[in-house]
């Protein structure tokens, strides 16, 4: 198009005021578009770090600051009363750490040792053996699944340690399971240790007392946790009998919002700052437009006494406008992509072992819709005032 | 419609307005060209020439009178009416050039076709030809500031001509020039004119003037003499 071609020409003319001018797009859709990178792969870091945190769990603590905290401790008979009474609860749990020594033939380490269940609370696929069967639960069988981390250490000779014992404490277990390496999660949300064993066989060995810290249950249906959140502690609350007892929940998913809502707040101030920084930009397109359009105002009379109609005028001006805002966005659009790509290499991409694929689409559609947005809020009216101009008035401008 | 006079204008008057004052500039003006003509306006500064000038070549509209240009009333046209008018029908050139700096002289003959909405390949053809038609055909790729003054405004003539209007008009095409050049330049418009095209030349200067075949001249808003030669 020639109205392109020549809004070049003039843009190049002014090589650096236009470059000034665009400075302010550059910074806003630059920021915005990394913030748009990092927060979709921040995104999935905080699914991989909570990647061993199973879906279907939730667990269930008294708040420790309530009055009557012994009152409302969870008591072993509770969580049973719970999987029987409250339907939809698969199973209840205790849940705990505790750090002992293990040793597997000379190797001998301390490991926080932690019950778990068939269905697994740390959801880490298995790289050998067996998930724990309902049998070892009741049996209160001594087997053990443990982390591929305490494997690499307790095995440095490597292969299939399943059928070995190790020993914990005093306790002699048969390994049944080993993990795969997890991804190197910054958040420690599998609430699980290296070392699980059947939590009946956890209780037996390390619970002193009839109650618990906290309960682990496990839900039929991941979506129905709120609702069950809430049966289990009226639930709670009956059995003591008295409905005053305050306590805590925690899943998956109160992390995953919790931590999305500290990116999204992080993206919203970014947002404002692209918005502020759109204005403030705008207006300096605006103004050296006008100053443009004053400049030129000969040419205008010119163009007019040709025989340019009005709205040739204003494509003209507009589309300079337009072209001035698109190459501010173009260039903030490739300075917003490096920024994020390499932030991504070289923070995210160590917490998932992966990253998210570039957003590009939203990217560029981002900053084409602020390119759009500030020609037409701010190059209309330059262009409109060159439109309007009288021929005779503007072919006698000095 | 070939036979109607390229231009005929019948009791022209043009009324300036600032604030409170009115300035009658043109007080019922008559004025006839016919096709071919070769037609220089005198008169001294004030007379009313430019805005006379301004009215025929539809920039400004009369505050009573007709304007007919080929036989159409252009007096009560709109903005876009007009400008279609000076896009088609009417050649300028004016006394400063007023080429785009920033355009070669190809782009600059270019522009009112782009503006009639020819396409790029005919652009450029009808471009070189009227380039040709002025001289200038080696010079097409050469912006104005790499020329002289005497080819910017052959460049100037080109443009005009690009659409080939019915009448060209020229405010006083040789006063930035030397006269030798001035002399070339009006050689240029005597051979446009040989050629049937009509134009319309404002000056005020005799030896210039001397050069048209018709002498038209204004005093105070009047046509005071109307002569051939």
């Amino acid at each position: 198009m020639m109205y392109v071609a020549e809004a070049w020409r003039v843009l190049m003319a002014n090589r650096a005021r236009s470059l000034l001018t665009i400075t302010g797009l550059i910074i806003g859709v630059g920021a915005v578009v990394a913030i748009l990178v990092l927060g979709k792969s921040m995104g999935g870091a905080v699914d991989a770090a909570l990647g061993g945190f199973s879906d279907n769990s939730f667990i269930i603590y008294p708040n420790p600051t309530q009055k009557d905290v012994a009152m409302a401790a969870i008591r072993l008979k509770d969580l049973a009363a719970v999987k029987d009474t409250v339907p939809g609860i698969m199973d209840a749990q205790p849940l705990g750490f505790h750090s002992d020594l293990v040793r597997v033939g000379f190797e001998q380490v301390r490991y926080e040792i932690s019950p778990d269940g068939p269905i697994r609370f740390n959801t880490t696929p298995l790289l050998y053996g067996r998930d724990f069967t309902s049998y070892d639960v009741t049996d209160h069988a001594h087997v053990c699944i443990i982390s591929n981390a305490a494997y690499q250490r307790l095995f440095p000779n490597g292969g299939d340690p399943t059928g070995q014992n190790l020993y914990a404490g005093a306790q002699r277990y048969v390994v049944i399971g080993v993990m795969q390496p997890p991804h190197h999660g910054f958040i420690n949300a599998t609430f699980s240790g290296d070392i699980t064993i059947p939590w009946t066989t956890y209780v037996d060995t390390y619970v002193r007392g009839s109650t618990v810290f906290a309960g682990r249950f496990i839900a039929d249906n991941p979506a129905s946790i709120p609702s069950l959140e809430v049966a289990v502690m009226n639930e709670l609350r009956s059995l003591r009998g008295a409905n005053t007892l305050e306590y805590e929940t925690f899943d998956k998913t109160q992390i995953t919002q919790g931590i999305n809502g500290v990116f999204n707040a992080m993206t919203l101030v970014v947002a404002l700052i692209g918005a502020v920084s759109l204005i403030v930009a705008g207006i300096g397109v605006m103004n050296i437009m006008l100053v443009s359009v004053a400049e030129r105002t000969r040419e205008i009379g010119v163009r007019k006494a040709i025989g340019a109609r009005a709205g040739q005028i204003l494509a003209q001006f507009f589309v300079e406008s337009l072209l001035l805002c698109g190459s501010g966005c173009a260039i903030g659009l490739v300075i917003g992509l490096t920024i994020g790509q390499v932030v991504n290499q070289v923070a995210i991409v160590k917490v998932t072992g992966s990253i998210a694929p570039l957003p590009w689409l939203t990217a560029v559609v981002v900053a084409a819709a602020f390119a759009l947005v500030a020609a037409l809020l701010f190059g209309t009216y330059p262009a409109y005032r060159a439109s309007r101009l009288d021929p005779i008035e503007a072919l006698r401008y000095e | 419609m070939n036979d109607a006079p390229i231009i005929e204008l019948r009791g022209i008057v043009k009324v300036y307005t600032s604030g409170p004052l009115e300035l009658e500039v043109l007080h019922g003006l008559d004025l006839t060209i016919e096709r071919g003509e070769y037609v220089a306006i005198m008169g001294p500064s004030g007379s009313g020439k430019s805005t006379l000038m301004n009215l025929v070549g539809c920039l400004d509209r009369p505050s009573r009178g007709s304007y007919q240009l080929e036989g159409v009333d252009v007096a009560e046209l709109d903005d876009n009416a007009l400008a279609a008018i000076r896009l088609r029908k009417l050649g300028f050139v004016f006394q400063g050039y007023n080429l785009l700096g920033r355009a070669d002289a190809m782009n600059n003959v270019a522009l009112p076709l782009f503006y009639a909405g020819f396409g790029a390949k005919e652009r450029r053809e009808r471009a070189m030809a009227m380039l040709a038609e002025v001289g200038l055909a080696d010079r097409a790729r050469h912006k104005p500031s790499e020329l002289s003054g005497g080819q910017q405004q052959r460049v100037a003539i080109a443009r005009a001509l690009a659409n080939d209007p019915a009448v060209l008009l020229a405010d006083e095409p040789t006063g930035n020039l030397d006269s030798a050049t001035s002399e070339e330049l009006l050689q240029l418009f005597s051979k446009l004119h040989g050629k049937g095209r009509t134009i319309l030349m404002v000056t005020h200067d005799e030896g210039v003037a001397a050069h048209a075949r018709r002498i038209v001249r204004l005093r105070d808003g009047n046509v005071v003499a109307d002569a051939l030669r």
